[in-house]
């Protein structure tokens, strides 16, 4: 009965910040239907809306994709392995979760720019500044950390002892790692890449300094909000939402069937 | 069969030191030491999970001290059973030898031996989660020996049992050790199991192996004070069964006679093992129950605070353990002349 | 269990103590939303205003002109001093909804801004720049004119050149060929006709930015090599920069004749007629404090405020000028004439 009280008090606790959330976005999302549903059909049908809808999300798939070549790797290690200077390697990752967006930008275009330390002697090869390239630097200079510590602590979670029999069992390292570790911390490093993914979607403070063209979204909806307020803006943030909010609730579903189908 | 030569290693808290062992081919080797010195460290340094700062470890004439452990051929079995919790118990079993190229028949046929050798068959399609700590032990056990390795480790296989599962599995254990024949190290900090199971036992204390020998040496004359504080002054005599009749066994020990309980049979070589607090001492022969007395001499008495350890000679070394106050009111020396007497009921035999 | 409560209760009691301790002393918040151009500036008169009303505390904002004014007119901000780059913008979007009246303080300069490390640092002139922008390796920068007015008098710059420097090509070969920015001419005025944001499409030779600050780290990284800024904005982050004629640089009344032969069409349909560059003040009708925000107007526009203005590289109109004198209020009439 004690029990039943302290759930029941969680679930209060938690209505409220759930509140919080739903009621933020409901709120957008429930007035642009109501008071200006022709005008979320207009940007529904706008090509450059869609296009730069489709170029965030490429972007940020792109970032998420270089984030798990090899943020996992780096994960794993530190999940494994302890070695000297490992705390200060762990304070760097989280490092760009503290930076403001602003100040990301302008050290991204610092490293990446015509003159930069990486954009130099790249230069005539691929172009940062302004262009595709530079916008997925800045998203994945923003959302590596996510990725990096949930599949650290996947990677924690599985016990070492389920790799060593693995490995008396005649598998190499790598097997180990891909037929054991990875399958059992996979959860952990798919909700880390939906929310590097989610992170990178929304980012605009870091892309906008160095990467103003091609537009992604969140600079479009800044945009539109300068040129013309409020009621421009709106419907391609509610756009933006319900895309992501799909795409979300897709990838949750199949993270969640995968957990369930071995119990 | 496998030979550690002058081993060393540091890792973390633990450390070994000048490890040297050769354990033969076939033997079930017990390494006996209490929490903390360094059993797994050593067990996993043959597996190959670690590397010896310094020393060999040869395995079938072979060093493999630089050997990763895949290609060391051994079967790993860890006290919480460590089971793939993301693939069936079949799928566990069949984890190694989809690893080796062999035929699906051929992977089926053992799989299907193991299975009916542990009478774990009829789980294959379940979770290990939904297994009990003994089913789950069995599956860990059937799928370390499945791919047949030439050595077997175990880490405390039974620690985590309850009391009668652990029974059970030390039975499947010794039937294991006898139809397969593998060489098997067994890490262990629980005298019983080692007692039972152990061709020969290694005393691992503080980092180093303190004393090697048969079951009966290393709990009849430990080799120092701290093995015998942790073996505990257990009285083990090996003997031959003279006669049994109705359960009432007579074992033979150079010449004495002790009464027992027991059902062996006439002519099997058996440890006589009798807790030094069921033999009781006076210098004369009292009525009592006590089906066996001995008239001997006392070598030494040790005091260990509120009991008193008595080293008795009666034609073969009996250990007594009585109370302060006994002792000073008997006053018992070394010298003396006494009657050691316990019931054959307190006598247990193995083997 | 018990100790676990403890510590949360320790932990929102001592939540609420802090609470407690921030809102102790209740000093008056008077918001101020200014240009981002009116940063240092207004930073001063901050100092200065709560030195002489220790009770008040100044929260400054800095946005685009054109954001300060949105987050009254659309967001409901409460502010209580709004002050933009563009006088011009309080009538336009705020008169008579929003405000009724504005002070026109303070000027600016267009100026080309650079550094010791920009492409031929050491060959530009006011004489030569549109010719030492024109080569092919020379990279430069203007923030967006939908956006930011910097970024559509950067366009009247460009457009007032030709007319100066009798070249009827600089506006076509700085901004035309290099974006999809158009120029049409219309009895004898020319309109820069500005797509939407996302279509503005420049080349590698020209960097856009929302804003004219965004460009200062473009600058300082090498990115681009020049871009165009006002004089206060070069003076306060040390830039090197290139003073212009006061025929283009929209900083004199004496040229209004000629800047207003050059409009800008903004993406939103508005429009922006060349003007010298001229900041506004207003009090929102919906300002919390009004009382102390005419102290604060008071403050500007006085000699100490102009003194600040100008240090900061915006020269103070001196007497400052109202738009309507009967709407004001009373406190500020005698400082300002109509």
């Amino acid at each position: 009965m004690k029990h039943e009280k302290m759930l029941m008090l969680f679930v209060l606790m938690g209505l409220f910040i759930l509140a919080f959330i739903v009621l933020t976005l409901a709120n957008m999302i429930i007035t642009q239907i109501t008071l200006d549903f022709s005008g979320l059909i207009d940007t529904a049908r706008d090509s450059t809306i869609w296009r730069s809808i489709w170029l965030t999300l490429y972007t940020a798939f792109l970032a998420t994709v270089i984030a798990f070549i090899f943020g996992v790797p780096l994960a794993y290690v530190l999940a494994r392995k302890d070695f000297f200077g490992k705390g200060l390697i762990e304070g760097i990752v989280d490092v760009p979760v503290v930076v403001p967006h602003t100040v990301a930008g302008i050290a991204l275009l610092t490293v990446f720019g015509t003159h930069g330390l990486i954009g130099a002697p790249l230069a005539s090869y691929v172009k940062f500044v302004d262009a595709l390239p530079g916008i997925v630097v800045a998203m994945l200079f923003v959302s590596t950390p996510f990725l990096i510590n949930s599949a650290r602590e996947g990677f924690q979670s599985v016990d070492p002892r389920l790799e060593n029999v693995a490995r008396t069992l005649g598998a190499s390292r790598w097997r180990a790692f891909y037929k054991i570790t990875f399958p059992l911390a996979f959860r952990h490093v798919l909700v880390g890449a939906v929310m590097s993914f989610a992170r990178a979607v929304s980012e605009f403070g870091a892309v906008v300094v160095i990467a103003y063209y091609p537009m992604i979204t969140p600079t479009l909806i800044y945009e539109r909000y300068i040129s013309y307020g409020l009621s421009a803006s709106r419907p391609v943030a509610v756009l933006l939402i319900l895309v992501c909010l799909t795409i979300f609730i897709t990838l949750r579903t199949i993270a969640g069937v995968r957990r369930h189908d071995r119990d | 069969m496998i030979e550690i030569k002058e081993l060393n290693r540091n890792w973390r808290e633990f450390s070994l030191t000048n490890i040297n062992l050769d354990i033969k081919e076939g033997e079930y080797f017990v390494v006996l030491g209490p929490t903390g010195a360094g059993k797994t460290l050593l067990l996993e340094l043959i597996a190959g999970f670690h590397h010896p700062d310094r020393g060999e470890i040869w395995i079938d004439d072979e060093n493999v001290t630089s050997l990763p452990p895949e290609e060391r051929g051994i079967g790993f079995v860890y006290q919480d059973y460590s089971l793939f919790p993301h693939l069936t118990v079949g799928e566990n079993i069949e984890f190694g030898l989809r690893l080796k190229e062999i035929s699906e028949s051929d992977m089926r046929r053992r799989t299907k031996e193991i299975g009916d050798l542990l009478n774990i068959s009829h789980l294959f399609h379940r979770s290990p989660r939904t297994l009990s700590g003994g089913e789950q032990q069995k599956v860990a056990l059937a799928r370390a020996i499945v791919i047949e390795p030439s050595v077997l480790l175990l880490d405390e296989p039974l620690s985590a049992l309850d009391a009668r599962t652990r029974d059970v599995l030390r039975e499947e254990l010794r039937k294991i050790h006898r139809e397969a024949e593998i060489t098997t190290v067994h890490v262990t900090h629980d005298q019983t199991e080692a007692m039972f199971l152990a061709d020969r036992i290694g005393v691992l204390m503080g980092g180093e192996i303190a004393q090697v020998g048969t079951p009966g040496e290393i709990f009849n004359a430990p080799i120092n004070e701290r093995v015998a504080e942790f073996v505990g002054v257990e009285n083990i005599i090996e003997g031959v069964i003279e006669s049994n009749e109705d359960g009432v066994t007579v074992i033979s020990i150079n010449g004495h006679r002790i009464e027992a309980v027991s059902t062996y049979s006439v002519g099997d070589r058996v440890r006589v093992c009798l807790r030094p607090e069921d033999v009781t001492l006076a210098f004369s022969r009292e009525r009592s129950s006590a089906r066996n007395s001995f008239k001997g001499t006392i070598t030494q008495v040790v005091p260990l605070g509120a009991l008193t350890r008595v080293r008795v000679d009666c034609g073969f070394p009996l250990m007594a353990l009585v109370t302060k106050r006994s002792v000073e009111d008997l006053g018992l020396m070394e010298g003396d002349e006494v009657i050691a007497s316990f019931k054959a009921i307190a006598v247990h035999l193995i083997r | 269990m018990k100790r676990t409560m403890m510590f949360i209760a320790m932990i929102v009691l001592a939540s609420v103590i802090a609470l407690g301790c921030v809102g102790e002393k209740p000093k008056t918040e008077l918001k101020v939303l200014h240009a981002g151009s009116l940063a240092i500036p207004f930073q001063k008169v901050e100092k200065q205003f709560e030195s002489e009303h220790p009770n008040v505390d100044v929260r400054r904002e800095s946005f685009g002109s054109v954001d300060a004014v949105r987050k009254v007119t659309d967001q409901h901000k409460e502010a209580d001093v709004i002050a933009v780059a563009d006088y011009s913008l309080i009538p336009d979007m705020m008169i008579p909804e929003y405000a009724d009246w504005y002070v026109r303080f303070a000027k600016n300069q267009m100026v080309i801004a650079y550094t010791e490390r920009s492409k031929y640092a050491d060959q530009i002139t006011k004489d030569n720049w549109y010719d030492v922008l024109r080569r092919a390796d020379v990279k430069f920068g203007f923030s967006n004119p939908n956006d930011d007015p910097c970024g559509y008098r950067s366009q009247m710059v460009c457009q007032l050149a030709e007319f100066h420097y009798n070249d009827d090509k600089i506006y076509d070969d700085l901004i035309e060929k290099n974006t999809n920015i158009k120029m049409r001419t219309e009895n004898g005025i020319y309109v820069v006709e500005m797509p939407e944001s996302e279509s503005i499409q420049p080349t590698d030779k020209v960097m856009i930015r929302s804003m004219e600050v965004e460009l200062c780290s473009a600058l300082e990284s090498g990115e681009i090599d020049f871009f165009f800024i006002y004089r206060s904005v070069a003076e306060q982050h040390d830039y090197k920069f290139v003073e212009l004629p006061p025929q283009i640089d929209l900083s004199s009344v004496e040229y209004e004749e000629t800047y207003k032969k050059v409009k800008v069409e903004r993406a939103s349909g508005k429009i922006a007629t060349g003007k010298p560059i001229v900041y506004g003040v207003t009090i929102p009708k919906n300002a919390p404090n009004e009382g102390l925000a005419v102290e604060f107007v008071k403050l500007l526009v006085s000699e100490s405020g102009q003194k600040i203005m100008r240090e900061c590289g915006q020269p103070p109109i001196v007497p400052p000028v109202v738009n309507d004198m009967s709407k004001m209020p009373e406190e500020l009439r005698s400082l300002v004439i109509s």
